[in-house]
């Protein structure tokens, strides 16, 4: 059968099991039964900062059920049903879920990437990555956050070799004792998802065309520095990811928006990676020293929209202080109905007792 | 938006009821319960998806109205009766649509282009009496949420009015001449449920795309006009 695909936009190219058979309520946990709270809720007591670490050890007392209920989905609202995810089918691996978590003199960094619950449901791969790499000599922490667009055929692993080849090179001038000019790294990352689809496809030189039906991916990239008046980030955006800076309960977007909150329907005007936009400049600015940095796919900024709802408060009440790793990679796991795209998302901190930077 | 609830795909499926299908009612109903099966099967793509069902003859009348396919219970069924009057599907969406998604907005959605999905047997009873409600519906600066008009024609409808019907020739089919009609009906039901699923899963892509399938058994327009 013939196929075509069209966006919405603009319409010219381009057993039932139910929304309610999900968990069952949980009666030793009030919240869960009976109406949705308003707040959101989770399934055992709230994971404030201060319950991390979660002690279970061979020597000390034994988890209780609380410590083990802990560790159990949050759920926003009506949740997505539960099921047991499927394996992904693809070639190479790629984890379900994915976290990392490490200081420096300057920054607190986590990082998770965690497969949609589609994708589980479906038994397709975890198509957002993340990376984040430390620069000592300067200090430089540099980032990289990719959303594999679902048409292509390896998007997975479009994703993968985007953010990879992105902090490599911006790494590389580094070493190489140069400033890290985005744009010339965003070419490099275009060339390496290029040479993968040549690779891939056994062919010299694939057209634009085919490497984006094969490896197409957005790109959020950038690094953030430490200086003597603050810490300068630099960003660049291909696609629709998103970066935010977070401060107190309130979220400030820093790069395009995706939807326009008054527009009548949403626009799906994106180009996202091979394809370079032609004229590409980097957001700079400094982070002030009591905000958060997010860099994320929008299988989060979908469902934080402009923060001031519960998907927001629960990120703002929890992202105050650095949770642990995995702790990011459980908040982000969230369940709330129809959000069910992967997610991947890059949290940086400043420390408060960081040391000078000399001029 | 300050609490997003979900991107939402408004799909509407423009049945004809007019009388030349009496002798196929059965095979409309079987569609339209192996549609809502085959959606329910889909519990995250029924979760994005609200399905209205229109029948249309002299009028257009309602047989499911911006449903979450997960909560409907009985599943409905069209009712053949009279003409076949094009314009009062125009008129009816006209109105129908934009209504929809400011109620879906209003409720915290972010909702993505309207899709609909339209069958006929035969030629409009109104001449082209309804050329002019359709242009206003598809004209942004009169309807922001103007469709995209898919087309589907078998029996005694001319290729030329499905391309009139339809918002891109991409978006216009017809069946075989020598296609029985039941055979038909059941290839469009197909088609329309995989477009609809796959239209579904892209939502949550970076570029979330109106998929369309071309029934078997059926030709573009395009190529026969």
């Amino acid at each position: 059968m013939a196929k075509g695909k069209f966006p919405f936009g603009d319409g010219k190219r381009a057993g039932n099991p139910g929304k309610h058979a999900g968990r069952p309520a949980d009666v030793t946990d009030p919240a869960a039964a009976g109406e949705p709270p308003d707040e959101p809720t989770h399934h055992g007591p709230p994971a404030e900062p201060s319950d991390w670490p979660i002690s279970v050890s061979f020597t000390g007392p034994p988890a209780t059920p609380d410590d083990v209920r802990r560790w159990a989905t949050i759920i926003v609202d009506e949740p997505i049903m539960e099921f047991e995810p499927k394996p992904p089918s693809s070639r190479f691996y790629l984890a379900d879920t994915i976290f990392d978590g490490w200081s420096t003199e300057h920054f607190t960094i986590r990082l998770a990437s965690v497969r949609g619950y589609s994708h589980r449901y479906r038994g397709v791969p975890r198509q957002d990555d993340a990376q984040v790499v430390f620069h000592p000599e300067s200090g430089t922490v540099l980032f990289a956050v990719a959303d594999g667009v679902s048409g292509a055929s390896e998007s997975h692993v479009g994703a993968t070799v985007a953010c990879s080849r992105t902090v490599e090179t911006m790494q590389s001038q580094l070493i190489s004792d140069h400033a890290i000019d985005l744009a010339h790294t965003v070419q490099v990352t275009a060339q390496q998802l290029t040479a993968e689809a040549a690779d891939l496809l056994g062919q010299d030189q694939p057209t634009l065309a085919t490497v984006e039906d094969l490896l197409a991916t957005t790109l959020v990239a950038g690094y953030i520095q430490p200086g003597p008046e603050g810490a300068t980030v630099a960003i660049v955006q291909i696609g629709d990811s998103g970066a935010w800076i977070l401060r107190g309960n309130r979220y400030y977007p820093l790069l395009g928006r995706k939807n326009d909150p008054d527009a009548q329907v949403i626009s799906s005007a994106v180009s996202p990676l091979p394809r370079i936009p032609e004229h590409l400049t980097p957001t700079e600015f400094r982070l002030p020293p009591d905000a958060v940095l997010l860099i994320g796919t929008d299988g989060f900024g979908d469902p934080l929209g402009d923060g001031e709802g519960k998907i927001g408060q629960l990120f703002a009440e929890h992202l105050r202080t650095p949770p642990p790793a995995r702790g990011l990679a459980h908040l982000l796991d969230f369940s709330r109905d129809t959000f069910d795209d992967d997610r991947a998302l890059i949290v940086i901190w400043q420390k408060a007792e960081a040391p000078e930077v000399p001029p | 938006m300050p609490d997003p609830k979900g991107n939402l795909l408004p799909v509407y499926v423009l049945a004809d009821e007019s009388y030349s299908l009496f002798d196929h009612a059965q095979e409309l109903n079987h569609g339209l319960v192996s549609l809502c099966d085959a959606l329910r099967a889909e519990p995250m793509i029924a979760a994005k998806v609200r399905l209205s069902i229109l029948g249309f003859s002299d009028d257009v009348e309602v047989r499911l109205a911006l449903a979450d396919l997960r909560d409907v219970e009985n599943l409905p069924s069209l009712r053949i009766r009279n003409n076949t009057n094009y314009q009062a599907v125009f008129k009816d969406l006209l109105t129908r649509i934009p209504h929809d998604v400011d109620m879906l907005k209003t409720s915290d959605y972010l909702v993505h282009r309207p899709a609909v999905f339209f069958l006929s047997d035969g030629q409009p009873n109104d001449d082209s009496d309804w050329l002019e409600p359709r242009e206003r519906l598809i004209d942004k600066t009169i309807t922001p949420a103007a469709p995209n008009i898919v087309a589907f024609g078998i029996g005694d409808v001319m290729a030329e009015t499905i391309l009139q019907v339809a918002t891109d020739e991409k978006f216009a089919f017809v069946a075989m001449p020598d296609t029985n009609i039941g055979n038909a009906i059941a290839k469009f039901f197909v088609a329309l449920t995989h477009s609809i699923v796959q239209s579904g899963r892209s939502l949550t892509s970076p570029n979330p795309e109106l998929v369309v399938e071309k029934p078997e058994g059926f030709r573009m327009a395009i190529d026969i006009v």
